[in-house]
């Protein structure tokens, strides 16, 4: 496993808030390698810092200190227009909150992330048609998300986060908003998008059903890292989880 | 491992599609902001009409504002003048305001006893008998008719009164009261137009300032719906969007929303003075003065100042907007 190629190499990534007088450490120097194809999860408490450090590898947000490597290249050093390429291309994001565009239907959300790539309306609708047909919501292409479910908005955003064949899924507290049974189909999915087609996964969660599926898992506490557990043995039955 | 790209400039018709679906579904929002632009330039051009008809009614006014003045000093010599004899004496032609006193006294009934002139309900009389019986003597025309005796004009009248609406002299003196009316003095005429361009003057104002209100309601409009937006902003930034895209659909956004606003805003302008002119001075009267050629050209300034104010006022909350980290255009919960 070790000698898997390394696609995010964070260096001492430190981030401080200020909120008037006061500083807050999210992040007092956090070093990880995430290697490519891997499934990690992110766990500590509320406020240990899990997000910010999300935001971080996800080209979302500055480290007051410290760095980023993506692809072998410093993210915070690259030119605005491949940062964007990036988020484009390589990382589909995946919040708590969905963050769907809510003024477009499902389909205009899934096609959105191919717009911006250049991709024509066509192409793009046609694609994310057959992506939204894939995480079980080829019935409601035409819905906004104000007409979704919690569990239907969390495929739309998997579908989207899907658009560009990203090499990595960037997740935070996907299942969150969601039931114990909705969650497990959510992460179900995330783990087929690993196994079948070799993404890498990352998330951010509270979540102990996510345990399970994944490879590693990093426990931040207080902005730092506290260990790394490799869970690569464990075997899971992908049929019972989806019913 | 793939190399990393850049991201694509998307063409200027992808951002225009995206920046029009938003203004489609956010229809209410934009109609507000769009009734900001319509409110400034329909004032605009309210007034540069306004201006246009004025001048070109400018005559027209000229002649009825003679006319009350002539009719005002007859009616304080005898009162009503319906039923009242009244003579008139015309030497030359006849000027438009004369034209329309004399329409109007005969309109209102008076018996008009005249020489020189003759109309329906005016009685042809020799000169030397035009006075008999009438209450009030008019002497009009352009001629200066410098060797007609008033005496003779005045004879057998019941009041000897002679209003004269020229500065003409007489050989003899008048047996009774001559006085000149319907003219107008220097001084007046000077008052007249310092008034008229004190008026210009204030009305300039009036348009710098409420064009300003337009930009400034249009910038608040516009920053209140970034706001809202963060979190789709942030989205956006997230998927790939580049900040230049992103300040392009704000910019876009306000443009066509100027752009219609001010159409809409200009018809609204053209039709109101129009409407308050045609209803004093005559529909035809009003459109045979307008030029058309001038009133495009205005037009054409209405559309072009409601677009570039439009988008003026857009740059600062785009640039805002564009300049935003995703994490924190994401974190809003507005
Ligand atoms: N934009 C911000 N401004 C100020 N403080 C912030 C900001 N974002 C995060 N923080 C602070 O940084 C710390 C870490 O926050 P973060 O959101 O990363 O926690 P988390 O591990 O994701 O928590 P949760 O599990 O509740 O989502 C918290 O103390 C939080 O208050
Ligand atoms: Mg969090």
């Amino acid at each position: 496993m070790t000698d898997r190629a390394v696609i995010i190499r964070a260096r001492d990534v430190t981030r401080r808030y200020k909120l008037g007088e006061e500083i807050v450490w999210a992040l007092q120097g956090v070093s990880l390698d995430i290697f490519e194809g891997e499934y990690l999860s992110i766990m500590g408490p509320s406020g240990s810092g899990k997000s910010t450090f999300f935001n971080m590898i996800g080209a979302l947000d500055i480290p007051t200190a410290g760095s980023i490597e993506f692809m072998g290249e410093d993210l915070f050093r690259l030119p605005e227009d491949k940062q964007a390429w990036i988020r484009c291309n390589q990382i589909g994001y995946i919040f708590q909150t969905y963050n769907l565009v809510m003024v477009m239907t499902a389909l205009e959300n899934v096609a959105l992330p191919m717009i911006l790539k250049g991709d024509t309306r066509r192409d793009a609708n046609a694609k994310a048609g057959a992506i939204l047909e894939r995480v079980g919501l080829g019935h409601r292409v035409d819905h906004l998300p104000s007409q979704l479910s919690g569990g239907q908005m969390q495929r739309v955003a998997i579908a989207r986060a899907l658009a560009n064949s990203p090499s990595v899924i960037l997740a935070d507290e996907p299942t969150g908003n969601l039931d114990s049974k909705t969650g497990e189909e959510i992460i179900a999915l995330l783990k087929s998008l690993q196994t079948d087609d070799r993404v890498t996964v990352i998330t951010a969660t509270h979540d102990v059903k996510m345990l399970s599926v994944s490879d590693r898992i990093a426990w931040i506490r207080d902005g730092r890292l506290e260990r790394l557990e490799a869970r690569a043995n464990v075997q899971i039955d992908m049929g019972s989880m989806t019913h | 491992m793939e190399k990393i790209g850049r991201q694509v400039r998307l063409p200027l018709a992808t951002a225009m599609q995206i920046s029009l679906q938003g203004i489609r579904i956010r229809l209410g929002r934009a109609l507000v902001t769009l009734s900001g632009v319509v409110l400034g330039i329909a004032f605009l051009m309210s007034v540069i009409t306004g201006e246009f008809i004025n001048a070109a009614v400018k005559q027209e006014r000229e002649v009825r504002n003679q006319t009350t003045l002539m009719s005002t000093f007859v009616t304080s010599e005898v009162g009503a003048v319906a039923g009242k004899t009244l003579s008139v004496a015309v030497f030359g032609a006849l000027s438009a305001p004369e034209q329309a006193l004399l329409a109007g006294l005969a309109a209102e009934h008076a018996t008009l006893r005249a020489y020189g002139y003759s109309g329906t309900g005016v009685t042809a009389v020799p000169a030397g008998r035009l006075g008999e019986g009438s209450a009030l003597l008019l002497v009009l025309g352009d001629n200066p008719a410098p060797g007609i005796a008033l005496g003779g004009l005045m004879a057998g009248m019941v009041q000897p009164v002679a209003l004269d609406a020229r500065l003409r002299t007489y050989p003899d003196t008048p047996p009774g009261r001559l006085e000149h009316f319907g003219i107008q003095s220097a001084e007046m005429l000077a008052k007249a137009r310092e008034a008229e361009r004190q008026q210009g003057f204030r009305t300039r104002w009036i348009v710098i300032i409420s064009l300003l209100v337009t930009v400034i309601g249009i910038a608040n409009a516009l920053l209140m719906s970034v706001t809202e937006r963060f979190k789709e902003i942030g989205t956006m930034k997230c998927l790939g969007a580049l900040s230049g895209f992103i300040r392009r659909l704000f910019l876009i956004e306000s443009a066509v929303i100027g752009f219609v606003g001010s159409f809409v805003g200009l018809l609204v302008g053209l039709a109101f003075p129009l409407l308050a002119y045609g209803v004093t001075f005559g529909f035809p009267a009003v459109f045979s003065a307008l030029d058309g050629k001038r009133l495009a050209l205005s037009a054409l300034l209405c559309l072009t100042a409601g677009t570039a104010l439009s988008i003026l006022a857009a740059i600062y909350p785009a640039n805002f907007a564009a300049r935003m980290v995703p994490a924190s255009a994401l974190r809003s919960n507005v």
